[in-house]
């Protein structure tokens, strides 16, 4: 499938955009004047985006449009609202967002300021994650620069919309990438997630109504605005609309962020954009969308990338984040890795998540050193049977269990080859280094 | 109220409360260890699972600490999927948990035993290596914490910000490297520390004072009131093999403590157990108190006092109503004075509990009509008097020894019923007696005004 | 001690940007480990003194946060990622240069005190893999030699 149209990062790839002269003149800003100029009424632009089919960049896939009527009727709740905008990037495999924020922040600014118009919110609060100093510092810079210009702040453009736009940081917790997590760690407290029901739209940060919506995905809304939604909605498939950033890494030749529409498949992007695998190797297994997703076969890299095709097919699209492997990797290291990233992740609230993800990193860990026990494999699965679906306040149990029961459904066999020998055949000479204070 | 059926019964429940509540005040077991109905609800543990349906949506397992019960709501806390969700949650919550119960004070009122034996699996599935951190850790000098066994519920942490309202605790880190701390290791402050280790659900938070005491089957249970100030918390007193009281809990009452007592009451039960109690009766004879029998010590105290136009009997605050009635009719028939030892209000009163009235029933005396009388105006009417019988449990501990070994033995003639004896030249007789855990009777608190009738914990020494 | 009278200054204008004053915690405790290069226990206080809460609190939070060292380190942190696309590119080989190019050992300083070396979760950099952030500064698609040659050239 050839490519259809690009729109996400032909600005981006502008020398300079990130600064508020260069972006205007490619087109920054132009939805928010036509909005507020023409005064679409913000449920105009919710429809819009309801019916472009716009759904969110953050891993879910919740339908944008529907989620910003969640908010109450400020005539009935005249609380005060908010746009949080989640720029936590922290999902293994994901560095696209980074790239909006870094290389075009007054479109990200624009997309903010149009979300909030859209929720009748009077101010946005963007949580970057801690470590993304030049994204923070870019959109920073754009937020002042649209400040002088009367984009954001009071009567934007002399209109009635007033806005305050605010940088907050996070602290290098992968948990606060998770809404409601977001808002305790936005409050000032421990970024435990919150339980749900309430749900953020009636009980949000501070207690009052609140959004949260992904960067990528509020990316979108002045392109929406701008061109229409039946544009937007001509881009894609039936259920996954418009254009995505696919990250691409691991064992490939070309690594990257690349745009596409949604129904390109795993293949092409993988053979014609990202140069193939790598030292000519093979695909053994790949995470189509992040690692909270389940492992694929390398035979499944026919699949169709987009929402539908990926759960059809026993996955999900999560954040678009592929990460490939070659055929000469261990499983049991990568599973390694992954439930160990979980085990470091865990907020610690839910008993079955606290504990579960220390077990299956204690077990991938063992197994992958040569100390695998026969019932290690089954202990997995019951495991994670045990983490998942839905029996905890959020769903990092749910996605340190998911790719653990695809890598036991997928990679049994060399699971249990790596007990039976109390070696693993495909593990990789480690380098040695001393470390402190007995950590492993 | 709304209605909703409860393992097929149809109860009423408050929907602003959480539906855990409502199972509970209705005989439905749910296990909870995050959940405290003094506190708010968390739903972190996830232990409490029902299975629950509204409407047409199909029933699902959940939480009961975070759902409110709606109209119409069917609730089974008994079905398949709801235990084999606990039972999985157990498991994991044992995956850590040391093999602590042969040494651990909770065993046997442990809910982790308990809902394990209830629900759990009847071994451990893998020998995974087991959490390595402080066992010994002490917050001060009251609670010492195990952090291998804690599980994580942060009822700790939250009682110290809901009820005292200063935060004292933390859970530090996050996901398994989590344990509950104080900031630099600093002592816990305050008069509510204990409440913590009746809040532990497990063997983490344990009374330094109770440590290795005592095994909670051997221990006596008996529903009593806290008399260390006016507020009459309500208490149990448990006492170990008919001897020494072992410790003194707080029992839930809603209008006057609601779960908690503070540290003054909890470890008062110590004076409880002192040596050298006064048994029977002892009389004067020369310089020397002899025991003597106690019919005939009381029957010749009775011919003096009913001799004695010059009388005064000064009564303890701890004596009951039914105590207080029947001594000032006897005083009012002798046409003697008669008065209770009103204490000073200390420092401790606070917001919370303490009422800084330093005993329990001034108002149930009062209300007798017996006068209140200062520790100096008490003393004054002792001296005035040629016959004086001071009455009740630390009567000589509010006079204070030092002033009665002042008073003139010539002048006047003192009679004591106490704990214990005290042998200073004015007192000529002594009458051993059963202290508030070891008798029944009734005080009345300052507030919320309710009388409460205590039993005896254990026979008098 | 008490916060600097310019990060109390910085901190009050910092609050007017949200309804309670609590919020400016994550960065409060950014600033602040900048000024005085780590969380100490006395920076906790000074913090919790500013905002009105017990200083049990503000550690609480402050330990949450794997960005927040709460213990002293070295003039310079070297975070390493080792999550899984800069493991399967050789983020391993990229722990053991930087180690052998500070001498420190891994979650540790190196002796002369100039550098601390520790490995981190995901930092986002996955399409240039392997990578490090020095002293909040990304350095991407590195090899073991790139990675000593940055090293060696902090002063």
């Amino acid at each position: 499938m050839s490519q259809t149209e690009r729109y996400l990062l032909t600005r981006a790839n502008i020398e300079g955009a990130h600064q508020l002269a260069v972006a205007e003149k490619n087109g920054a800003y132009e939805a928010l004047r036509k909005v507020l100029k023409e005064g679409i009424p913000y449920s105009t632009v919710i429809d819009e985006v309801k019916k472009s089919g716009l759904r969110g960049r953050g891993g879910a896939g919740f339908s944008t449009g529907m989620k910003w009527t969640f908010m109450p009727d400020p005539a009935k709740d005249p609380r005060p609202r908010y746009l949080a905008v989640n720029a936590d990037e922290s999902e293994p495999g994901t560095c696209k967002d980074r790239v909006i924020m870094q290389r075009d922040p007054h479109g990200f600014v624009e997309g903010v300021l149009l979300a909030a118009y859209a929720i009748r919110a009077q101010a946005a609060y963007i949580y970057v994650r801690g470590e993304y100093r030049l994204p923070h510092d870019r959109v920073k810079a754009a937020i002042e620069e649209a400040r002088a210009k009367n984009l954001v702040g009071k009567n934007i453009l002399g209109s009635d919309f007033s806005c305050e736009v605010y940088m907050h940081r996070g602290g290098g917790a992968y948990i606060c990438g998770e809404e409601t997590g977001l808002m305790e760690s936005l409050e000032g407290k421990r970024g435990h997630p919150r339980p749900k029901p309430p749900f953020p739209a009636m009980f949000g940060l501070w207690g009052q109504p609140t959004t949260v919506n992904n960067v990528e995905t509020v990316f979108n809304v002045p392109f929406i605005m701008n061109r229409g939604s039946a544009w937007f909605a001509s881009l894609g498939t039936a259920n996954s609309k418009g254009n995505f950033l696919c990250g691409i890494s691991g064992h490939v030749n070309k690594p990257g962020v690349y745009e596409f529409s949604f129904g390109i498949t795993a293949k092409e992007i993988l053979e014609q954009h990202a140069g193939g695998m790598w030292k000519g190797r093979g695909l053994k297994a790949w995470f189509p969308g992040g690692s909270s997703c389940s492992l694929l076969k390398g035979s499944d890299i026919d699949v169709v990338l987009d929402h539908d095709s990926l759960r059809a097919r026993g996955s999900s699209l999560g954040t678009a984040a592929m990460i490939m492997i070659d055929d000469h990797t261990s499983m049991a290291r990568v599973m390694e890795i992954i439930s160990r990233f979980y085990d470091h992740e865990s907020c610690g609230q839910c008993s079955q998540c606290r504990e579960g993800t220390q077990w299956l990193s204690q077990i991938f860990r063992r197994i992958a050193h040569g100390k695998g026990k026969a019932d290690d494999v089954a202990t997995l699965e019951a495991l994670a049977k045990g983490m998942a679906p839905g029996k905890t306040i959020c769903a990092l149990s749910d996605a340190a269990a998911i790719p653990t029961l695809s890598a036991v459904r997928l990679f049994k066999d060399e699971l249990i080859e790596c007990v039976t020998r109390q070696a693993d055949p495909l593990a990789v000479p480690q380098p040695h280094y001393a470390v402190a204070g007995g950590h492993h | 109220m709304v209605k909703i059926i409860v393992n097929g019964r149809e109860v009423e429940a408050d929907p602003k409360k959480p539906l855990i509540k409502a199972c509970h005040d209705n005989g439905a077991d749910v296990p909870m260890y995050c959940y405290h109905p003094g506190l708010e609800p968390v739903g972190s543990c996830r232990i409490c699972q029902v299975e629950v349906k509204q409407g047409d949506a199909p029933a699902r397992v959940m939480v009961a600490c975070r759902t409110q019960p709606a109209e119409g709501m069917v609730v089974d806390t008994e079905s398949p999927k709801a235990h084999a969700t606990r039972k999985e949650c157990l498991e994991f919550l044992l995956k850590n948990h040391p093999l602590d119960c042969p040494i651990c004070d909770k065993a046997g009122e442990c809910d982790l035993q308990d809902f394990t034996y209830a629900e759990g699996q009847d071994a451990g599935r893998t020998n995974e290596p087991r959490r390595e951190l402080d066992k010994r850790k002490s917050l001060g000098d009251t609670i010492v914490l195990d952090q291998e066994r804690c599980i994580l519920c942060s009822r700790c942490v939250r009682f110290f910000e809901e009820v005292p309202k200063q935060a004292q605790l933390t859970v530090s880190d996050l996901g398994s490297r989590s344990v509950i701390a104080t900031f630099m290791d600093r002592p816990l402050k305050g008069k509510y520390q204990g409440n913590i280790a009746d809040l532990c659900p497990v063997g983490a938070l344990t009374l330094k004072k109770f440590r290795f005491q005592a095994r909670v089957w051997n221990l006596v249970k008996m529903a009593s009131t806290c008399g260390e100030c006016s507020r009459g918390c309500s208490t149990t007193v448990e006492v170990l093999r008919g001897a020494d009281v072992k410790r003194m809990r707080p029992r839930e009452n809603e209008a006057v403590n609601k779960f908690w007592m503070c540290d003054i009451g909890r470890f008062s039960f110590d004076r409880h157990n002192r040596s050298g109690r006064l048994q029977g009766a002892a009389v004067r004879e020369g310089v020397q108190l002899v025991p003597y029998p106690v019919e005939e010590a009381l029957t010749r105290l009775r011919d003096e006092l009913m001799r004695e136009k010059s009388g005064a009997w000064i009564l303890s605050p701890w004596l009951t109503i039914e105590e207080g009635e029947r001594i000032k009719a006897v005083a009012e028939r002798l046409g003697h004075a008669v008065c209770f030892v009103s204490p000073a209000p200390n420092s401790e009163k606070d917001d919370l509990l303490h009422t800084g009235d330093p005993c329990p029933n001034r108002r149930g005396l009062s209300e007798l009509g017996i006068p209140a009388a200062p520790v100096a105006q008490a003393l004054e009417a002792l001296r005035g008097v040629k016959s004086a019988v001071l009455i009740g449990e630390r009567i000589v501990e509010l006079l204070g020894a030092g002033e009665l070994a002042k008073v003139d033995a010539t002048k006047t003639r003192v009679h004591l019923v106490d704990e214990y004896a005290l042998d200073i030249p004015c007192v000529l007789s002594v009458y051993g007696v059963a202290n508030c855990v070891e008798r029944t009777g009734t005080w009345v608190r300052s507030r919320p005004s309710r009388h409460r009738r205590w039993a005896r914990a254990r026979l008098p020494s | 001690m008490a916060l600097e009278a310019n990060l109390v200054a910085e901190f009050d204008q910092l609050a007017k940007n949200y309804p309670e004053k609590r919020a400016i915690m994550m960065l409060a405790l950014h600033r602040l480990q900048d000024v005085r290069g780590w969380l100490s226990p006395e920076a906790l206080e000074d913090l919790a003194a500013y905002l009105g809460m017990e200083p049990v609190e503000v550690f609480g939070v402050a330990s949450f946060y794997p960005m927040y060292r709460l213990r002293p380190c070295g003039q310079h942190v070297v975070s390493i990622c080792h999550n899984i696309s800069c493991d399967l590119r050789g983020a391993q080989d990229i722990v053991a240069a930087v180690c052998e190019a500070t001498g420190a050992p891994l979650h540790g300083t190196s002796p002369d005190g100039k550098f601390t070396v520790t490995t981190v979760e995901c930092a986002g950099a996955c399409a240039n893999a392997p990578m490090f952030d020095l002293d909040g500064v990304y350095h991407e698609d590195l090899t073991p030699e790139k990675a000593k040659q940055i090293v060696r050239s902090v002063k």
